[in-house]
């Protein structure tokens, strides 16, 4: 009896481990690996090249013209990039429009003080798996992708704050 | 139509048969084993002499120069296992002045197939300018007859958008073939001028 019991329990906690760490591998196929690096267009600006940023903490923002969240979480970046800018933080804003004209209306909607980057063939967002927007990538110093932020809701600004002010200290 | 979930958990703790206790023994024992062991590694060991301190460093500095040496003939290694000398075929960029041309893109194709689109970093195009080299381009190529086209973009005189094209017929042999893209300045017409360098 008591056997059975214990069984019952465990079976559906061990089988929502393995579904739990399947979420997180299938979200995080890129986390500890090197940041493949690319070299995009700047809406209003010069080429840029991510391996240049090596030696600073790099946050990308992948983001689309027609998502709301990506306006208020650009909005919140660009404060975070204020505050952090100084201490070696860069940040990219990579819009994944096939229209370049709706990339730029919405970059110059937003005006942020980085970049925004045009990746209108998608292979940069190919290549950082991007299947839902907003997504945060955090890089390490060393060119190393060690936070991936792709629910919106785990967006809040403590969370990331808190990565990104580890990785600044290393 | 409401439908209403309920879902309860009893949790009953039965007591422990004898046995049970009795066989405790063994893990309580692996525990206290690996906490010992634990302890002991953490406890301080005794600071090493500087003496000591120094041979390490080099030792550490030797083993960091293997691994760089190690690295260097990996990739050579690599570069031959995929590109043999027999089929090689590289390009590179070069630039002189850039008085009229700022460079932005080159694009490259290869018997009419896309093989590199670079887009130059402010960077990548001062470094350009200073003299470096760019090798943009690495693959294989059998022998015969072969079309090269590279279009560069940037900002030509007056600062207006510039894109021109250059073509190269090339036979390849067997041996290594290296190709220069060669960005250059034409005083007399205030242009800059785009030519393709076979380097036989």
């Amino acid at each position: 009896m008591r056997t059975i019991s214990l069984i019952d329990r465990a079976v559906p906690a061990l089988l929502s481990l393995c579904a739990a760490f399947a979420v997180w591998a299938a979200d995080t196929p890129l986390i500890g690996r090197e940041a493949p690096d690319f070299s995009l267009r700047a809406m209003g600006g010069d080429n840029t090249r991510l391996s240049e940023a090596r030696g600073q903490v790099v946050v990308l923002a992948f983001f689309g013209s027609r998502c709301n969240t990506c306006r208020a979480q650009l909005a919140e970046l660009d404060g975070v990039r204020r505050t952090y800018g100084p201490a070696g933080l860069v940040v990219y804003g990579v819009s994944i429009d096939d229209s370049a004209d709706d990339a730029r209306g919405f970059a110059t909607s937003v005006g942020v003080g980085f970049p925004m980057l045009a990746d209108p063939g998608k292979a940069v967002g190919r290549e950082y798996a991007i299947d839902r927007l907003p997504t945060l990538v955090i890089v390490d110093r060393a060119g190393k992708v060690r936070y991936v932020h792709r629910d919106p809701k785990s967006h809040g600004e403590p969370v990331y704050l808190r990565e990104l002010r580890r990785l600044l200290d290393e | 139509m409401s439908a209403t979930v309920t879902s309860e958990f009893h949790m009953s703790i039965a007591p422990a048969p004898i046995g049970f206790l009795s066989r405790l023994w063994l893990p309580v024992l692996l525990a206290c084993t690996l906490c010992g062991v634990v302890r002991a590694q953490d406890a301080p060991a005794p600071a090493p002499a500087p003496a000591e301190n120094r041979a390490l460093d080099s030792e550490v500095q030797d083993l960091k120069k293997d691994v760089v040496d190690l690295n260097k003939e990996l990739f050579i290694l690599e570069e031959e296992l995929l590109f043999p000398a027999n089929t090689q075929v590289a390009v590179f960029v070069s630039m002189d002045v850039g008085e009229f041309f700022a460079l932005d893109s080159v694009q490259l194709k290869l018997d009419d197939k896309e093989v590199s689109n670079y887009l130059y970093t402010p960077r990548e195009a001062d470094a350009l300018l200073k003299g470096g080299v760019q090798r943009i381009y690495v693959g294989n190529l059998k022998t015969g007859p072969h079309e090269l086209v590279a279009f560069f973009a940037g900002k030509g005189p007056n600062a207006r958008d510039y894109r021109r094209g250059a073509t190269l017929k090339f036979e390849k042999s067997v041996g290594a073939k290296y190709l220069e893209l060669r960005i250059s300045d034409r005083q007399r017409k205030a242009q800059p001028e785009f030519e393709i360098k076979d380097w036989e």
